[in-house]
């Protein structure tokens, strides 16, 4: 069982670096086309009318990735008021409040970003031509994966793993 | 009773513990079920909320900060401008304010300066012996000095809510004097902290040794030249500009420097996505639950009740001010600037007051409300770049919030703080 | 009691604003107070598309929206926003007031809203801040903000100019620092977001005369009694002459507001202008029914 859940977990760790380098590949792709507009308008004098619109969908991508991501890695902000008022022992009983409100949003994402998408099969993005649909993939993925990172940490915190056992004030680590 | 769940269960989600973006997204999300409408609207808002080009200066900013940092850029700024003012308490106080001050007169967005000038000189005060916090609140504060020089999209936003007919130029001008009061106010305050903490001194290197640094620096103070010159001369916008930052961060570190390596590059780019979405998410959520702010009238309806409470225009400008402080502690200013302008504009014109002269208040009132928790993005972004809880910033934010709550009194009070410049300027 | 909640992406006291609240009122009146009207203006709902999808939805019940804002999602309101389509204000009125405009409101069904009547949104010309525009041959190389719009876009483009995506905040700063050199809208917008003061020539080409439109939620609609039904259909056709009247005086006080501020407003001929958008009619306009509509409005009287 603990074993099991171990396994699963390693997947879920490379399920999120993955998502993290697709959202860093993101912000380089957004920082090309940006830079192309400027170029483009500037020296050539024939503006891409695309590249407002895709930059925002690029940038969508990488911040509903990358909040996913920071569910798994906790760099998510918020007040630990409570925390320091309370003794040690109600920290996973906070820490599984705040879990069920994460994968209740997370699940919102999927669900409701999901019909957003499916109506938008039918609408074209002005300018790129794309359905909107491609709009609200960003939150459907991403609800989904808080959902897995969510019920990952909720296991593994019944299984008894220190998935609270950080310190109280979030951090946030460098990339390592 | 909507009114109830939406405040009620964010509330409670805050107090636990829950990070802020789903605690706005959950209490949104059961405001609506309440209310018996489709929830897909509070999704909807989650997206456009982060849909704007504008915001890209964030990531921008953030990324080229992280850049600077590793690829050695910031560190030589900084020995030169410590070299300069190392031997004042706190120098690097002041070194932060002139910095947002120089980008608030080409940017308008002050979340976008909490993340150029904190990308660069928060990571570099820490290193220093500052306070983490402290950098992090001169950074924030001195942030919103972009919203009143100008340009300010905010003013275009107000003048457009007023009814167009209040001139952006005189807008534009109007902020001119608050905006550098705000400056001067945080360095004092700046000098104060520091002294208060002991922050180091370090003698005065002579001439030689500062005009060594500076040759050395200059391809790092180029940037704030091609950024100003660029956005001043047409070439790029205020948003493109922290495009631009990036570019000319990689081209100096690579080639001028030859600092960057494949792997800090790697770092920078994983760094900046974390701290974005970390912050664009929780502007998202709060796109969710200002919509329902919107959809439930909160700000009319307590706009409204400040008109029965007095008609004494000292109070009446007292009442504003707190009220719209307490409004923009949930709600970001756009929005804000929207819904409230129609109803204290007419208001606040019975007895006289210049429109122009309360864009001011609006906006330096607003501004310091980007600052305060539980909404609080430029905070946050500062905050986020510091690697410092919210908590641990609001411990010691008191007198810079002091210096910003007695400049927009003065400005607030003394009408020709404002309107002085634009009258000189019509000649 | 039922209170039905309308977007409008325009500032309290605008024509189309204040065109629904006077819709409310009619319906208030006919149906005895049992519906009321609350409308919720300057965009606090959202942008328009946000709210095109909320009306869909049932999100909200009613919406003051610009016929641009459903992009290519209804055919045959795409063919309104054809460059020069319309040839006056009265050519316009009178496609919208006929047949044709019962045509288009109908089709709207498609996309769930039940569309109620045309309002209008004015001309709209090109502004910039280098010289007056009198032929195609002054657009080239400018730089003009369009909105996102394909036709939009590749009408500039058949004009020589160069079509500039940029947030519509930055559009002051843009035209005062000489990123872009102009921008396109109506004497209203022109005046209220303060362009006339960086971007002195107003040129009457009059590109494009959008309609505004007012629709209900589909779902909501299924809700209402056929009686109700029919007296929000009045309600609104009983709306627009009360609109009509505000904008054209709105239209005045702004052109007379621009000129205070130093603008200087051209007239143009816009047969050349007309000349030089084949291309863009070759492209979007290839549906044997959608050539038969562009003709039946080119031979409307106006
Ligand atoms: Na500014
Ligand atoms: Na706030």
């Amino acid at each position: 069982m603990r074993s099991g859940l171990l396994a699963v977990s390693r997947v879920l760790r490379a399920v999120s670096t993955t998502a993290l380098w697709l959202s860093g590949a993101g912000l380089v792709a957004m920082t090309a086309i940006v830079a192309y507009q400027v170029y483009m308008r500037y020296v050539v004098n024939a503006s891409p009318p695309w590249t407002e619109a895709g930059s925002i969908q690029i940038m969508s991508w990488f911040i509903f990735l990358g909040a996913a991501v920071g569910v798994r890695e906790r760099f998510h902000m918020g007040f630990d008021v409570l925390l320091y008022a309370l003794p040690p022992a109600a920290k996973p009983w906070l820490r599984s409040i705040s879990d069920v409100a994460i994968f209740g949003f997370g699940f919102g994402m999927l669900w409701y970003g999901g019909e957003l998408a499916i109506r938008g099969a039918s609408v074209r993005i002005p300018v790129l031509g794309l359905p909107q649909t491609v709009t609200y993939l960003p939150i459907v993925v991403s609800g989904f994966l808080i959902c897995l990172f969510v019920l990952e940490r909720m296991a593994l915190r019944l299984a008894g793993e220190p998935v609270d056992a950080d310190a109280v004030e979030p951090t946030l680590n460098e990339a390592s | 009773m909507e009114y109830w769940i939406l405040f009620g269960v964010f509330g409670v989600l805050m107090v636990v513990g829950t990070p802020i973006a789903f605690s706005l997204g959950i209490a949104s999300f059961a405001t609506i079920v309440y209310l018996g409408r489709p929830p897909v609207v509070v999704f909807q808002q989650l997206n456009s909320g982060v849909s704007a080009f504008t915001l890209m200066a964030i990531p921008f900013f953030i990324f080229a900060g992280d850049l600077m940092m590793r690829g050695g850029i910031a560190a030589r700024i900084i020995a030169f401008a410590g070299s300069v003012v190392g031997h004042i308490r706190g120098g690097l106080g002041q070194v932060n304010v002139v910095a947002s001050t120089l980008f608030g007169g080409i940017s308008g967005s002050a979340v976008a300066e909490a993340a150029a000038v904190g990308g660069i000189m928060i990571p570099q005060m820490k290193a220093r012996g500052y306070g983490a916090d402290y950098a992090v609140n001169v950074t924030s504060m001195a942030a919103l000095i972009a919203l009143l020089l100008p340009p300010s999209h905010n003013m275009i936003i107000y003048s457009l809510s007023g009814g167009g007919r209040i001139s952006i130029a005189d807008l534009f001008t109007a902020g001119i004097i608050p905006g550098l009061l705000l400056a001067l106010a945080l360095m004092i305050t700046a000098y104060i902290v520091a002294r208060k903490r002991g922050y180091p001194t370090e003698p005065f290197p002579g001439f030689a040794k500062a005009f060594q640094y500076f040759l050395i620096s200059i391809p790092g103070l180029l940037l704030i030249a091609i950024i100003f010159g660029g956005v001043r001369s047409g070439i790029f916008t205020a948003t493109e500009s922290s495009c631009i930052a990036v570019i000319y961060a990689l081209l100096v570190t690579l080639l001028v420097y030859r600092t960057m390596t494949w792997s800090a590059f790697v770092h920078c780019v994983i760094g900046a996505v974390r701290t974005t979405a970390m912050v664009l998410f929780i502007i998202g959520a709060a796109a969710s639950f200002g919509w329902l702010m919107a959809y439930l009238r909160v700000a009319p309806i307590l706009t409204e009740a400040v008109g029965q409470l007095t008609s004494d225009p000292l109070m009446v400008l007292l009442l504003i001010n707190v009220l719209l402080l307490l409004l923009g502690t949930f709600m970001d200013m756009g929005p804000l600037i929207i819904i409230t302008t129609p109803i204290f504009l007419p208001m606040v014109s019975s007895f006289g007051v210049d429109p122009v002269h309360f864009g001011v208040i609006m906006i330096l009132n607003l501004g310091i409300g980007l600052n305060t928790p539980p909404l609080g993005p430029v905070q946050f972004v500062a905050a986020a770049v510091g690697k410092i809880s919210i908590w641990a910033a609001m411990r010691s934010v008191w007198p810079f919030y002091l210096a910003g709550i007695i400049v927009l009194g003065l400005v607030t009070y003394i009408p020709a703080l404002s309107l002085w410049l634009p009258a000189l300027f019509r000649g | 009691q039922t209170v039905l909640r309308s977007s409008d992406t325009h500032p309290d006291g605008y024509p189309t604003v204040e065109a629904v609240k006077h819709f409310g009122e009619l319906v208030k009146e006919r149906t005895d107070g049992r519906y009321e009207v609350e409308v919720f203006h300057s965009a606090q709902l959202g942008q328009e598309a946000d709210t095109i999808e909320q009306t869909q939805f049932g999100v909200i019940d009613l919406n003051r929206i610009s016929i641009g804002a459903f992009g290519t999602q209804v055919p045959e309101a795409t063919v309104t926003q054809l460059p020069y389509i319309f040839r006056s204000a009265d050519h316009f009125h009178n496609v919208l007031d006929g047949p044709i405009g019962e045509e288009i409101l109908a089709a709207f069904d498609a996309v769930d809203v039940v569309a109620l009547a045309f309002y209008d949104g004015g001309a709209r010309s090109f502004y910039n801040s280098q010289k007056p525009i009198t032929s195609p041959e002054d657009m080239a190389g400018l730089k003009f903000r369009v909105m996102q719009s394909d036709i939009f876009v590749d009408m500039v483009g058949a004009l020589g100019a160069n079509a500039t995506p940029m947030p519509y905040g930055e559009v002051y700063s843009g035209i005062q620092t000489g990123v872009i050199d102009g921008a396109e809208n109506n004497y209203p917008s022109y005046d209220t977001a303060g362009h006339a003061e960086v971007a002195k020539y107003y040129s009457l080409d009059e590109h494009l005369m959008v309609p505004e439109v007012l629709v209900m939620s589909k779902i909501v609609w299924d809700g209402l009694t056929p009686e109700d039904q029919e007296i929000f259909r009045q309600a609104a056709k009983d709306s627009v002459a009360h609109q009509r009247e505000l904008w054209a005086a709105q239209e005045e006080e702004s052109r007379a507001a621009v000129e205070a501020l130093g603008a200087t407003i051209n007239e143009v001929d816009k047969q050349p202008f007309i000349d030089a958008m084949k291309p863009v009619y070759d492209k979007y306009v290839t549906d044997p029914k959608l050539q038969d509509l562009v003709a039946r409005i080119q031979a409307t009287e106006g």
